[in-house]
């Protein structure tokens, strides 16, 4: 088990994005065909599925290389995470129009409104998430895969 | 490797690892013991993990509308 440890890091970092995105996909179908709202689910589905999971698995494989001498724990270092995600993110939607700055809120895939005082509240919960699933579930995976 | 060869290296390999003598077996049942302490390992969520859990539902339930957008990130 001690070749291809980047690899195994990689496949662990993909494994949680992997499995939410179906259900997003499942998510978006249903309300945009069920409940006939008018979300622009392939302009949303850009940015979850084509650099989220990659990204995840690119910051497991820095962890790996990175933690021996930072001695930073996984969770503390999944927590970072969002810091390069949600500008990225946000970027990317503004670009293709799935989010609109309105003078008191952020509305988002035409339809979810979110005022500006949700926003550091909603960033603060991201990294709890984000530091939750990294401390257990990738923490887990990785030691499952022997890289931890 | 003769037959000789490998009678002597039998014999230097009994000479440098002596048989074990006395009992063998601990002296008390050593399984419940792992159980113990897998189970201890399971349960082991520190209460500040706990905390930020029920910290984030509470924020999903409060403002749903956040949940999507969660969902977006991940």
């Amino acid at each position: 088990m001690n070749s291809h440890p980047y690899l195994r890091a990689y496949l662990a970092g993909v494994f949680v994005p992997t499995l939410v995105l179906p259900l997003l996909l499942v998510i978006f179908i249903v309300v945009r065909i069920v409940l006939r709202a008018p979300i622009p689910i392939e302009q949303a589905m850009i940015f979850p599925m084509a650099v989220v999971p990659s990204l995840f698995g690119l910051w497991n494989m820095l962890w790996l290389g990175s933690h021996v001498r930072t001695h930073l724990s996984i969770g503390v270092h999944g927590a970072v995470l969002p810091l390069l995600l949600m500008p990225a993110g946000t970027l990317t939607a503004s670009c293709l129009g799935i989010l609109a700055l309105g003078s008191h809120g952020v509305t988002w895939f035409q339809g979810v409104y979110v005022p500006y005082a949700l926003i550091a509240p909603c960033f603060l919960a991201a990294l709890v998430g984000y530091y939750l699933v990294w401390k257990y579930i990738v923490g887990f995976l990785n030691r499952v895969l022997g890289i931890a | 490797m003769s037959t000789n060869d490998e009678l002597h290296m039998k014999k230097l390999l009994q000479q440098a690892l002596p048989p074990v003598e006395g009992n063998l077996e601990p002296g008390r049942d050593l399984w419940p013991s792992v159980l113990r302490r897998l189970d201890a390992k399971t349960s082991a969520l520190p209460w500040f993990d706990w905390a930020l859990v029920a910290g984030l539902i509470a924020f999903a339930a409060f403002f749903p509308a956040s949940i999507p957008v969660f969902l977006y990130y991940l």
